[in-house]
């Protein structure tokens, strides 16, 4: 229910206020579902998949029908396998063959797991999983080839890793364990989920041809979840933190929560940081291949609530002490501006990595590589959504010759005008000068021209008498004229 | 088009070997193409010189036609890169000298003597006029020079890019192409890092102005002597395959390239980074942040007040301008043409060149102590 401290928080956040409002009030699933139709089966399965993640069920329900089933299912039998390998109290011979074999069991009608300890929360989704290995029957083939290829090769990665006791001692040793570690627990599943897009004619194929860029996609959100665990692992005693990373900075894992290597912990989450957004370029990359827009928005939205958390988590301290969580309004923008178009998503990496980049400490070991990781991705939605285009050609001159032409061209511009502007002169003067002699000739009387013309800018100025005067002058004139 | 490691390059010559990039290209092919035979031709060769049994030092003067013609007749090179530039505060008179007529002496002793590949070091500013920002700018900017172009250094450098560039393919066997980097530095350069160095020394760290929202291109020196010696090569390998010529697409020859470190940084992160290298240790809270604007009017004033008392200006608009500017560049076509990416990724490059500085210093200081 809401709280009162959450009531004054969004009294003073009232942006974040109208974020939520507009998401409930606005946002129309791409695809609507009749809920009736659903099988009993299925309606279970739904229900697991809204128990065991209320965040991802949201953007699943709304996924195209034709892959809405398929990822449910891939998910909820990832869910199962992953619930095998966390639980500790299942003894190592008896998780091993159940992680190696996952993918076969997913073809044994009425197959369930009832050994999970009690303490486990998903323990609920093997005690019935018959109804997901029920339900996995009626998908198309090609769909289940592809998710029982991924369970083979994810949960042959978690036996290896549960075999490893090194690894269960000490944690993840080298950058290159931690970034094997979240292929297999999510680097897999981006290619799995690529795969069915592909096949369902959703996706660009070309995205099968990079696959560096599914793997960043898992990447990106394994890393960010890793890191921003660091607290809540540590509790349940796991570490996922590489030891390459944090032994820079202390000496024994425990020393990054005491108090006074404040700094140093800080430096460390820098880098955890900084190996995540390496991956951020690549995710957009990834999400301008989707055709679609509730596939689009199934893959944006968690990218764009990783960016944002990694902003919250970093030159954070709080992470080493508690969970730190992004509000509930901005997760409504993020949702609102990542349902639209991948243009809105690059703007929305842009303004958390300058975010980030505001916060960026000089004096961090990894300042600049963050910086330049920042300005990459600035860089690669420039280079997609330029803002700038190459600059009408002002015809600079470009070699010397060019330069006197021009400028020869400017100068005999200049002298053409004025010869222009002679000429026109001389030839009204010429006209001008003709006619006058023709009028001469024919018996003109300029001097009476004169005369009126002088009088009538006198009268006009007021110098001279008007009328009688004039009349009279001019009969001066006359009668002059014919002596 | 990956070069293997001992490829040599034949007979080279480095014209301004003896400068900061021109020397940096020296150690590079000492020590990626050591068969390669390197004659560097200089004004003055007495400073910069390298121990290498391959490599030569001739003083020359490349506005003497005769003398170049000379010169490249008796060591008949099958490449040449042009370095040679005067300090860009010379007066205009010298630029069209060095740049325009030195560039064309040595592209008619070049063609004279039967050289094969030609590659001119040209300059980023090219296409940049000092008001309009770049944003991702990519060969297709047009030039801007002339009337539109602030720095004459940079208009000259821009005639003789089109010199260098128009003369591709006359005759049929030399290939030219230009390189234009944007912002380099490192051991040895005279411009970026001494000023940055000393600003943080006259404790100027304090202030920032702007946003710092403007991403900026510096180059490391080496990354620019890579670019120009993938250059020669794929000159060198165009002119294998005479008189096929390469479609538009992988063209080399004639052709000009943008070449840095691919990791535009925000003005001020790059000022930060070298004075953290250099020493400072100033918390990021302590910073102040001067707005534009309110930087530019003072700028303004005191340039007028220091223009009174007849000295510089401790703050300008020009430098003001500079540091609140977008101005990066796309290098996607060295990197398409050339198979170009950076080796020395930017923090190491800053890390190298401020310590250089630091050495530098610190053997001045010896000397004097002495």
């Amino acid at each position: 229910m809401v709280s009162p401290k959450s009531i004054a928080y969004y009294v003073f956040h009232p942006n974040e206020l109208r974020s939520i409002i507009q998401w409930k009030v606005w946002h129309n699933p791409v695809h609507e579902r009749d809920e009736a139709k659903d099988s009993e089966n299925l309606k279970r399965c739904f229900h697991f998949l809204n128990l065991t993640s209320r965040s991802f069920a949201a953007v699943i329900m709304e996924l195209h029908p034709e892959l809405l089933v398929p990822v449910t299912l891939f998910y909820l039998i990832l869910r199962g396998l992953d619930t095998v390998e966390d639980d500790m109290t299942i003894p190592l011979e008896k998780k091993e063959p159940i992680l190696r074999n996952f993918q076969d069991i997913l073809e044994k009608d009425g197959w369930t797991f009832t050994e999970n300890g009690p303490n486990e929360k998903d323990r609920q989704l093997l005690v019935e999983f018959n109804v997901v290995i029920e339900e996995f029957k009626h998908i198309k083939p090609a769909y289940r080839e592809i998710i029982k290829d991924i369970t083979k090769r994810m949960g042959n990665g978690m036996a290896d890793y549960a075999n490893n006791a090194e690894h269960n001692l000490v944690g993840v040793d080298t950058i290159r364990d931690y970034e094997l570690y979240c292929h297999y627990v999510a680097g897999l599943v981006g290619e799995g989920l690529t795969r069915l897009f592909v096949e369902a004619g959703l996706a660009n194929t070309a995205l099968l041809k990079k696959p560096e860029l599914m793997e960043s996609m898992g990447q990106f959100l394994q890393q960010v979840n890793i890191t921003r665990d660091i607290k809540e692992d540590l509790d349940d005693k796991r570490r996922f933190w590489p030891k390459e990373i944090w032994s820079k900075h202390v000496d024994t894992f425990e020393d990054l929560f005491k108090p006074e290597n404040k700094q140093k912990a800080l430096d460390c989450s820098s880098e955890m940081i900084y190996t995540a957004l390496t991956r951020a370029d690549d995710c957009l990359y990834y999400l301008a291949g989707l055709r679609e827009q509730s596939v689009f928005n199934f893959c944006a939205i968690p990218q764009t609530m990783a960016i944002a958390t990694l902003n919250a988590c970093f030159q954070n301290y709080d992470i080493f002490e508690k969970n730190v969580k992004i509000t509930k309004g901005e997760a409504c923008q993020l949702m609102v501006e990542s349902s639209q178009n991948l243009q809105l998503v690059c703007e929305v990496f842009k303004r958390y990595a300058r975010k980030i980049a505001k916060k960026n400490n000089p004096h961090d070991p990894n300042f600049l590589k963050i910086s330049i990781t920042i300005g990459r991705i600035e860089q690669f939605t420039e280079s997609i959504f330029p803002s700038q285009k190459p600059p009408v050609d002002q015809k600079s001159p470009a070699s010397v010759e060019e330069a006197e032409k021009a400028k020869k061209q400017a100068y005999e511009d200049r002298w053409d005008l004025i010869y222009m502007t002679a000429a026109v002169i001389l030839t009204v003067l010429i006209i001008t000068g003709c006619m006058i002699f023709v009028a001469y000739l024919a018996g003109a009387r300029f001097d009476i021209a004169y005369y009126e013309l002088k009088q009538q800018v006198g009268e006009l100025l007021g110098w001279i008498e008007p009328k009688a005067k004039a009349v009279e002058a001019v009969k001066v004139v006359t009668e002059k004229s014919e002596l | 088009m990956s070069a293997s490691k001992f490829q040599t390059l034949g007979t080279v010559v480095v014209v301004g070997g003896c400068g900061f990039l021109g020397n940096h290209i020296v150690s590079y092919i000492v020590k990626r193409h050591p068969q390669t035979q390197i004659a560097v031709l200089d004004l003055r060769t007495n400073s910069n010189r390298h121990t290498s049994s391959t490599v030569s030092y001739h003083d020359g003067d490349i506005t003497d036609l005769a003398a170049m013609q000379k010169f490249f007749a008796q060591i008949k090179p099958d490449a040449v890169i042009h370095t040679a530039s005067p300090h860009f505060n010379l007066p205009p008179a010298i630029h069209d000298k060095v740049n325009v007529e030195g560039t064309k002496n040595l592209l008619k002793a070049s063609q004279d003597a039967g050289v094969k590949a030609f590659v001119y070091t040209s300059s980023a500013s090219v296409i940049f006029g000092g008001a309009a920002e770049l944003v991702n700018a990519d060969e297709k900017w047009p030039l801007v020079t002339g009337d539109a172009q602030p720095e004459y250094y940079t208009t000259t450098k821009a005639y003789a890019e089109t010199y260098v560039l128009e003369a591709n393919r006359k005759p049929e066997g030399f290939l030219t192409c230009a390189i234009r980097p944007a912002g380099i530095f490192g051991e040895g350069d005279v411009q970026l890092l001494p000023k940055m160095v000393t600003a943080y020394k006259d404790g100027k760290t304090k202030y920032q102005v702007g946003d710092n929202d403007n991403l900026f291109d510096f180059t490391y020196v080496e990354n620019v002597a890579h670019g120009h010696v993938l250059a020669v090569l794929a000159l060198l390998s165009t002119h294998k395959f005479l008189p096929t010529v390469p479609i538009d697409t992988e063209r080399v020859d004639g052709e000009a390239f943008f070449i840095t470190n691919g990791e535009p940084v925000y003005f001020w992160d790059f000022a930060r980074a070298v004075w953290h290298e250099a020493g400072d240790r100033l918390p990021l809270k302590s910073v102040w942040h001067l707005d534009t604007g309110f930087a530019s009017m003072v700028g303004f004033f005191s340039e007028w007040a220091m223009w009174l008392v007849g000295k510089t200006p401790n703050l300008t608009r020009a430098q003001v301008r500079y540091s609140t500017l977008k101005k990066y560049h796309s290098i996607a076509k060295a990197r398409n043409r050339l198979g170009y990416q950076p080796i020395v990724s930017l923090d190491e490059g800053v890390r190298r060149g401020v310590r250089y500085i630091i050495e530098q210093d610190e053997k001045a200081g010896q000397k004097k102590g002495q």
